[in-house]
């Protein structure tokens, strides 16, 4: 069985579209207000609450982006438990309980994944009808284990534990029984899944401590990428926000998640100013 | 600001921006499914629309200036209403229809009298807009216009509740033709 799949070669049917992260970077449009003081005048938030007047259909677009998130977090644990042979964790080889924790993760993942599709079935969203970012399985493509549980145990599962928490929100205030419990339930595994990253990244890297840096340094680009330009963060600008909580529960320090939260911010303040660059260079602004 | 006309309608459909920057729409081809629509719904008011392409989010609205056929319809799109969702920043002709369908069948319903007291889009409550907006989509199914109704059931639920009453409201709101305000509101709390 083939190794090391390049994400190019992931297997969709003719139902989906798959698009990546510099394709949706070309996207001059934004939802975010451009100047920081005018979000608060406005009295609007971005937050995905029912209250907003888009509500089911920016959950609709939430959910089908969880399912192929599934779907590429599956593809990805089982790479990790198929691309190494089983070892001390040196020389490209990690422990065989690290396999098996790969295995059962991917196993929770299919489950999400047909979960997820039967949750976007009942708000009313087909398959594929949004285009599928492949920027999460790009994340457990590295070449180094450790990169990997740093990029998609850590970072990935990270956003999944955020993007989660702000469904079952979503579902509780909209009294939408089923949303509110079946987002309840993958959270749960969502933690599990962070903290085998947490502890493993820790044991496996014990003697080693400049492949823990790496790892580590690896986690937050891959972390400030999942902020998705400031779509997750404490600003009513961001569609969720950090679950701080449950990140504690999942083996982040204190310092793991400030240092998230600051990353998050920024890339708020970037994206802000990339828009503003673009609009300067084509010269356009909204319609008064 | 340069208008576009189309021979194709019905009145006079014009569209705002002529040219577009940050998506890769075309004016004339809005202009045309608004005019298809203008003509299927025997709308004969001139029509003004305004694309706000700066957002990928969907809001929609419409307001008249009047209450009779000469009255200008301004419809109001932001470009994710017109959005191919797979394909980001290009158009759908379908959801195209879709949303200026269900906003162009609200203009239509604002120029009946018993229409006189609805107010106005931006004073609407979240549960008005959803319970109007039912009552748009299923008469555009009616007319062939594609529409997800599982979509609208949803969105329905998320504004009166998720339980059977909500759904049996829904599907005689979905039903339902040549309604007046009052009754659209009391279908809906039905």
């Amino acid at each position: 069985m083939r190794q090391f799949f390049p994400v190019e070669d992931l297997a969709r049917d003719e139902r989906f579209v798959q698009t990546n992260m510099a394709e949706r970077m070309k996207d001059g449009r934004t939802a975010i207000e451009l100047k920081e003081s005018s979000a608060k005048s406005r009295g609007a938030t971005k937050r995905l609450t029912p209250e907003r007047h888009d509500a089911s259909d920016a959950a609709r677009g939430l959910m089908h982006g969880i399912m192929v998130g599934e779907i590429q977090a599956l593809e990805g644990a089982g790479r990790t438990a198929h691309d190494f042979a089983a070892g001390d964790g040196t020389n490209d080889t990690i422990p065989f309980e690290l396999k098996l924790d790969m295995a059962r993760q991917a196993w929770d993942e299919a489950r999400h994944v047909e979960i997820s599709a039967k949750l976007s079935d009942w708000m009313g969203t087909e398959l594929g009808e949004f285009a599928e970012n492949t920027v999460l399985f790009e994340a457990a493509c590295s070449n180094d284990p450790i990169l990997r549980l740093a990029g998609v145990n850590r970072a990935l599962e990270g956003l999944a534990i955020d993007v989660f928490t702000q469904m079952k929100e979503f579902g509780d205030v909209a009294g939408d029984p089923y949303l509110e419990f079946c987002e309840d339930w993958m959270l749960a595994d969502e933690v599990t899944h962070v903290k085998m990253g947490s502890d493993w990244l820790r044991k496996v890297t014990a003697n080693d401590p400049d492949r823990r840096t790496k790892a580590l340094e690896f986690q937050q680009v891959v972390d400030k990428l999942f902020s998705f330009g400031g779509a997750r963060g404490e600003s009513p600008e961001s569609s969720f926000s950090l679950a701080k909580r449950f990140r504690e529960l999942a083996g982040f320090t204190d310092d793991e998640v400030q240092t998230i939260s600051e990353m998050d911010a920024e890339a708020l303040a970037e994206r802000r100013a990339a828009v503003l660059a673009y609009r300067e260079k084509v010269g356009a602004d909204a319609p008064a | 600001m340069t208008d576009v006309s189309t021979a194709a309608s019905t009145g006079r459909v014009t569209v705002s921006p002529t040219e577009f920057v940050f998506v890769k729409y075309d004016a004339n081809e809005i202009a045309e499914i608004v005019a298809e629509l203008a003509a299927r719904f025997d709308i004969p008011n001139p029509i003004h629309v305004i694309i706000d392409e700066t957002t990928p989010l969907a809001k929609l609205s419409e307001e008249l200036d009047g209450t009779g056929p000469a009255a200008t319809i301004t419809l109001h799109a932001e470009s994710g209403a017109l959005e191919d969702r797979q394909h980001p920043m290009s158009f759908s002709a379908d959801n195209a229809r879709e949303s200026f369908g269900r906003i162009l069948l609200r203009a239509h319903d604002r120029l009946r009298p018993d229409f006189a007291d609805v107010p106005a889009d931006i004073d609407l409550t979240l549960e008005e807009n959803a319970a109007w907006d039912t009552y748009c989509v299923g008469r555009l199914a009616r007319l062939g216009i594609r529409a997800n109704q599982q979509r609208w059931r949803y969105n329905h639920r998320n504004r009166f509740g998720f339980d059977d009453g909500v759904d049996a409201a829904f599907d005689a709101l979905w039903a339902a033709d040549d309604l007046g305000w009052a009754e659209v509101l009391a279908t809906a709390r039905s």
